[in-house]
């Protein structure tokens, strides 16, 4: 089976009309925005490079994984992602078809949550890849959420838990100081997204931002292989 | 004539119950075949397990020459059209835009969608959004994304039940002039007029097994009591299809006492009751 480029931008171009008239879509790509505006003036003595992180975090959460796990449960509920499946589309034109949609709004999103929290100074090349990596690793972790619940509000009472947990884990628990949980959250990406680019920016020695990146990269295979294996899970009824 | 579906011993279950049990019937190239049965008999199970939709516990099933859930199938998908209940379309999409987005996963021109709006009679609302039409016109709908790639089998999982006496008049021409340009149809109901309007052969199906597979006028023939009814002025007459019944036609026809004449098959809905002891409803 071929890969048809044709068939993924229809699949993307199907989910823009439908994105443009879905308000819980807008209202949710909202959201970070204002934290945003909320944070700049809370952090503004703290440390400059969470906030600008957070609504980075947050952004991706929310837009990338959440929006992405209420279309892809919605599908489910309405039973199009069947109809998707009995046409010739490849798990991986549909996926990325849907994809793309979501991560024109992150990126859309994250650009004005940048501009009203400022950029710190910091090594430009590094930011876009620990961004890009921690945009894949949620948006498959929200495409598996959606694959997995049945109803869009089973997403939202599955999904949002894990995603807060992911993006306020790294943020709050060191103040808990315990140490299972700081196991834990040693493990996380947005973890090491945090760690990683605070490295960056104070200039910490290679060690932690190759280590967080390799971190990142393996969360970015082992989400994507998640994801394949749950939509081809999804090929037959039970 | 070639087959395109054979399906020998077919079982399948749900976790515990049986849903189809030993099942087997050969579907040939170029006909419409009908899949009769009462709600709960096993037809959308069917349906999905010839689809590539489910899979099965035992038995063979071949579609186009390869089992539906094996092996990788965007070829398979390609050349067959499939109508079930759970065929959903998008709500916020307009009529259009939903079937555009299936011309282009099939790789088929657009053009073709406006004649196929006519045939079923959308063409006024292409431009709606789907979540403000009623359930008929979501079913012709879903009826042209089934067809619009013109495939070589058309699967049918009880194409007009939510469905108004005029549409389903003008779905099932849509349907016959799609199997006269070639499409093999598989179609199933619970009602027996629509499997005697449409269908070459007609499979009963009860409790998940096919309990009789014939042509709609040889099940009737087989199964009616041979007997006809004579009108005359003072009422019905059943006379017997033997030398007596002749004479007594004979003597109605030159006395000019005969009114009308019927032979008694039964509908497929009486064979249903006798074979199975329960009714299609
Ligand atoms: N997912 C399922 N789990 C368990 N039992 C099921 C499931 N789907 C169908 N059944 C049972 O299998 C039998 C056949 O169902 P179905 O194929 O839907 O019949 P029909 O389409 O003729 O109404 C019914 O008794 C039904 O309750
Ligand atoms: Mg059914």
């Amino acid at each position: 089976m071929t890969f048809s480029l044709n068939r993924l931008l229809a699949i993307a171009g199907k989910e823009w009309k439908d994105s443009v008239r879905n308000p819980q879509i807008l209202l949710m790509a909202g959201m970070p925005i204002v934290f945003s505006i909320l944070m700049k003036g809370q952090l503004s003595e703290g440390n400059a490079i969470d906030r600008f992180t957070v609504p980075v975090m947050i952004a991706i959460a929310v837009v990338g994984a959440f929006v992405q796990a209420l279309m892809i449960s919605e599908e489910k509920e309405k039973n199009t992602l069947r109809a998707l499946m009995l046409s010739p589309a490849s798990p991986v034109e549909v996926l990325l078809g849907k994809s793309a949609m979501t991560t024109v709004y992150t990126i859309a999103v994250m650009v004005v949550c940048m501009l009203i929290t400022g950029i710190p100074a910091i090594n430009i090349g590094y930011l876009i890849i620990y961004i890009l990596f921690l945009l894949v690793i949620f948006m498959a972790l929200g495409t598996s959420i959606g694959l997995i619940s049945r109803t869009a509000s089973e997403t939202s009472i599955v999904g949002l838990p894990i995603l807060l947990f992911f993006v306020f884990g790294p943020i709050f628990a060191p103040g808990l100081k315990v140490s299972f949980v700081m196991d834990v959250i040693g493990f996380i990406p947005s973890y090491h997204f945090m760690e990683g680019l605070s490295a960056v920016v104070h200039d910490e020695g290679r060690e932690q931002i190759w280590l967080s990146l390799g971190n990142l990269l393996v969360w970015m295979v082992l989400s994507t292989l998640l994801v394949l294996f749950i939509y081809r899970g999804k090929r037959f009824d039970k | 004539m070639e087959s395109i579906i054979e399906v020998n011993n077919l079982a399948k279950m749900y976790q515990n119950k049986q849903a189809l049990n030993n099942l087997s019937f050969q579907v040939k190239k170029g006909e419409i075949f009908g899949f009769l049965g009462p709600s709960g008999s096993g037809k959308t199970t069917t349906v999905k397990i010839l689809t590539s939709q489910l899979r099965y516990t035992s038995g063979r099933v071949t579609v186009l020459g390869a089992a539906p859930d094996r092996g990788r199938k965007a070829n398979f998908l390609g050349r067959i059209g499939v109508l079930t209940d759970n065929s959903g379309l998008y709500d916020r999409l307009s009529v259009y835009d939903n079937l555009a987005l299936f011309c282009r996963l099939y790789g088929v021109p657009e053009s073709s969608l406006g004649g196929l709006l006519d045939t079923v009679n959308l063409s006024a609302d292409r431009n709606t959004l789907v979540q403000q039409l009623s359930k008929g016109m979501k079913q012709r709908v879903t009826l042209v994304r089934a067809i619009l790639h013109r495939p070589e089998i058309l699967f049918l999982d009880e194409p007009t039940s939510a469905l108004d006496p005029v549409n389903v008049l003008q779905i099932h021409e849509t349907l016959r002039q799609l199997n006269r340009d070639g499409t093999t149809i598989f179609l199933t109901t619970h009602n027996m007029q629509e499997a005697e309007a449409l269908c070459g052969r007609v499979a009963f199906l009860n409790n998940g097994e096919i309990s009789a597979l014939d042509t709609p006028l040889q099940l009737r023939l087989q199964h009616g009591d041979k007997t006809i009814t004579v009108t005359t002025p003072k009422g019905p007459e059943i006379v017997g299809q033997d030398a007596a019944g002749a004479n007594r036609i004979n003597e109605l026809i030159r006395s000019g006492a005969l009114l009308a004449i019927h032979s008694n098959e039964p509908t497929l809905g009486d064979i249903f009751v006798k074979l199975t002891g329960r009714g299609l409803e």
